[in-house]
């Protein structure tokens, strides 16, 4: 954003409605503290200076018109579609048991609490408020897709939905991240996740983005007593990708696992940072994250056991296949534990192919491309299995092949 | 069928192989015996085209073809299968696809169409079944988890399989229990044939009362020191090899 001056005029535009006032606020809380800086812990080693190319004016407007011609991914789920940051879907609709509203009609309390969430809600046209009811096992996924189209000019667009499952309700999202233009996009979105007692809720999200834009994605999840929490993602788009995921365990008995694939190529930088919360126990928190790099990665992975928080067991960790002498990695698991009683393991692995696994497939014929490619796969697909989803495994599963065939085929150089 | 002529091999700066000449027919069986050290497996590696070692003097042909100058997956193509000592875990790459993929990449070679998916699943059984293998193997990853006796044993399905012309088995006996070794002896057993000929790189005599070989070869430092019937290997068994270095250097 080139003029911070330009937020509040361009936040008030979007207006006036219900959520003026908490745009305006949200605006003035960017403008005091700006982009996260590389200075901060948390972007040390990401920059946001493409982001922050795209100017203010290039806010998108939807193009209705062009609706018509959205191809929905091949799952069979129910489909809300955001473009350009708007929700296209009707103002309150019921899907398979859930029920789902525009942020501006569901008089919530919206977080501003982060430099990127602020400036999320300072320039936020809508979003959705999809409600699970109590006891309610929605019959299947809701899909969640963002479609960013820039055309010739840059655009920014932030997304937001907030999910609440209610007591003991089961749903699975997808959600898939699409964009397309000369433009340079700046997409910044914002998924909150509320999962009640005994609630269970599983989230797979395919960021397949051009690969000239950058995206960012917070998602939030707080978990009830005894819920159940499942989370796969898969990054193989975008020039520039930061995931933060935040993980609050607050309530017994919560069982979550995230787990991510990215696929990054030499132009390309994927950052995910994750971080845990045990606040009490017993809980349960399993990571695993995997990289496949020629270009530029970071995982920073964090699991803080409170005080208290006796009966804790979170495992983290994160695999990496270096396909090249330049492709680079910063891995950071990090465990900060205050409790007693708990069970923690992280672990931590950066390599090659190895070469006495392609020399013995070569021996049965295979030649060493063949070799590397099943090598490749096998690593991606061991964490892409975990995609708690059925309905989009085959999606995953055809877009990690075509994205590890492209960063194969480049070669050694 | 196979011939050896005056082979050396070095590793880094080390020769490991002086000059080792052998030459088997097909429908043979053979042997080699030796030492700890004493360039066995070296030898088999070398056969099957590893890039750890290189060649210095000497030649390998198979039927008349130059091995040295193709790539480990041509020498496969043309009939080479290694068993290898250290069966590698090959985690998420699924036994039965590896087993397809091999089957179909020699079919290429051979211009041949790909195996259709019902007669790949038929055979597999039958070859599984031959080695009292679970046919659930299959569906794991390449040797993954696999115990050591289940490892020997699918190498020896990979073997059945692809149905090479020349199968160099390396140290296929070590870590196994009484059990295993039979079921794997038998699996070789059933693939001996006029076509087809058998190396078996072994250290102790024990493999051979299961398999039994018409010739059995002594390697020693780097060489073949000497070469005789199945009766070599009970006499290996008897005095142990240091009667052989002495009689080499002697």
């Amino acid at each position: 954003m080139s003029d911070l001056a330009d937020l509040a005029r361009v936040s008030a535009s979007l207006g006036p409605d219900a959520l003026s006032e908490l745009r305006a606020r949200a605006a003035e809380q960017f403008a005091r503290d700006g982009f996260p800086t590389t200075r901060a812990e948390d972007w040390k080693y990401t920059d946001l200076k493409l982001a922050q190319s795209v100017t203010l004016d290039a806010l998108g407007g939807s193009d209705a018109e062009s609706l018509a011609t959205i191809d929905l991914p091949d799952i069979d789920a129910h489909w809300l579609v955001i473009v350009n940051g708007r929700p296209v879907t009707p103002s309150s609709a019921a899907a398979g048991g859930a029920q789902i509203s525009l942020l501006s009609e569901a008089n919530l309390d919206l977080r501003y609490d982060l430099p990127l969430s602020d400036l999320n809600l300072a320039l936020l046209s809508d979003g959705l408020h999809i409600r699970i009811p109590e006891g309610i096992t929605v019959d299947k996924p809701i899909g969640l897709l963002f479609i960013d189209s820039s055309g010739d000019r840059p655009l920014a667009v932030q997304g937001r939905v907030i999910v609440d499952v209610e007591t003991s309700a089961v749903v699975d999202i997808v959600e898939v991240h699409n964009s397309s233009g000369a433009g340079t996009v700046f997409a910044n979105n914002l998924l909150e996740l509320n999962i009640a007692d005994a609630g269970h809720a599983s989230h797979t999200r395919l960021q397949l983005r051009d690969r000239e834009h950058a995206h960012t994605a917070r998602l939030q999840v707080a978990c009830g007593r005894d819920s159940v929490f499942r989370h796969f993602a898969l990054d193989s788009g975008g020039k520039l990708a930061r995931n933060d995921l935040t993980v609050d365990l607050s309530h017994a008995g919560a069982d979550v696992e995230f787990n991510g694939l990215f696929l990054v190529d030499q132009d390309q930088h994927v950052d995910n940072h994750t971080r845990v919360d045990h606040r009490v126990g017993p809980a349960t928190s399993s990571q695993e994250y995997r990289g496949i790099i020629r270009g530029r990665a970071v995982w920073n992975g964090k699991a803080i056991v409170h005080e208290g928080a006796d009966g804790t067991d979170a495992t983290q960790s994160n695999h990496n296949l270096l396909l090249t002498a330049g492709a680079d990695i910063n891995a950071k698991p990090e465990l900060e534990i205050y409790a007693e009683d708990v069970k923690c393991a992280h672990g931590t692995t950066v390599g090659q192919l190895d070469d006495n696994a392609v020399f013995y497939l070569r021996s049965r014929g295979l030649d060493t491309d063949q070799a590397r490619q099943l090598m490749t796969q096998a690593f991606a697909a061991s964490v892409a299995a975990s995609n708690p989803i059925d309905e989009c495994q085959a999606l995953i599963d055809t877009h990690i092949e075509s994205s590890l065939n492209a960063l194969l085929r480049r070669g050694d150089h | 069928m196979l011939e050896i002529n005056n082979l050396k091999a070095t590793v880094g700066d080390t020769e490991i192989l002086h000059g080792v000449d052998l030459s088997v027919n097909a429908g043979e069986v053979h042997a080699i015996m030796g030492p700890n050290g004493s360039g066995k497996s070296t030898l088999a590696q070398v056969i099957a085209g590893r890039d750890d070692y290189v060649v210095t003097n000497g030649s390998v042909t198979l039927d008349g073809t130059d091995l040295l100058g193709l790539e480990p997956e041509e020498r496969a193509h043309e009939g080479v299968f290694l068993g290898f000592q250290y069966p590698v875990e090959i985690p998420g790459v699924n036994n039965a696809y590896l087993l397809k993929a091999a089957v179909n990449a020699k079919r290429a070679h051979q211009g041949e169409d790909e195996i259709d998916a019902f007669e790949f699943l038929k055979l597999a059984k039958e070859k599984m079944a031959l080695l009292g293998m679970d046919p659930k193997f299959l569906n794991r990853g390449v040797n993954e988890g696999f115990s050591g006796g289940e490892k020997k044993r699918n190498e020896i399905l990979q073997m059945a399989m692809l149905e090479p012309r020349l199968a160099i088995l390396d140290e296929t006996d070590s870590g196994l229990d009484i059990d295993a070794l039979k079921a794997v002896a038998e699996g070789v057993n059933a693939l001996r044939n006029a076509d087809r000929a058998i190396v078996l790189v072994t250290h102790y005599q024990r493999l051979l009362d299961y398999i039994q070989p018409d010739f059995v070869h002594v390697l020693s430092d780097g060489r073949i020191v000497r070469s005789g019937d199945k009766t070599l290997a009970t006499e290996l068994e008897q005095k142990g090899y240091d009667w052989l270095k002495e009689a080499a250097n002697a």
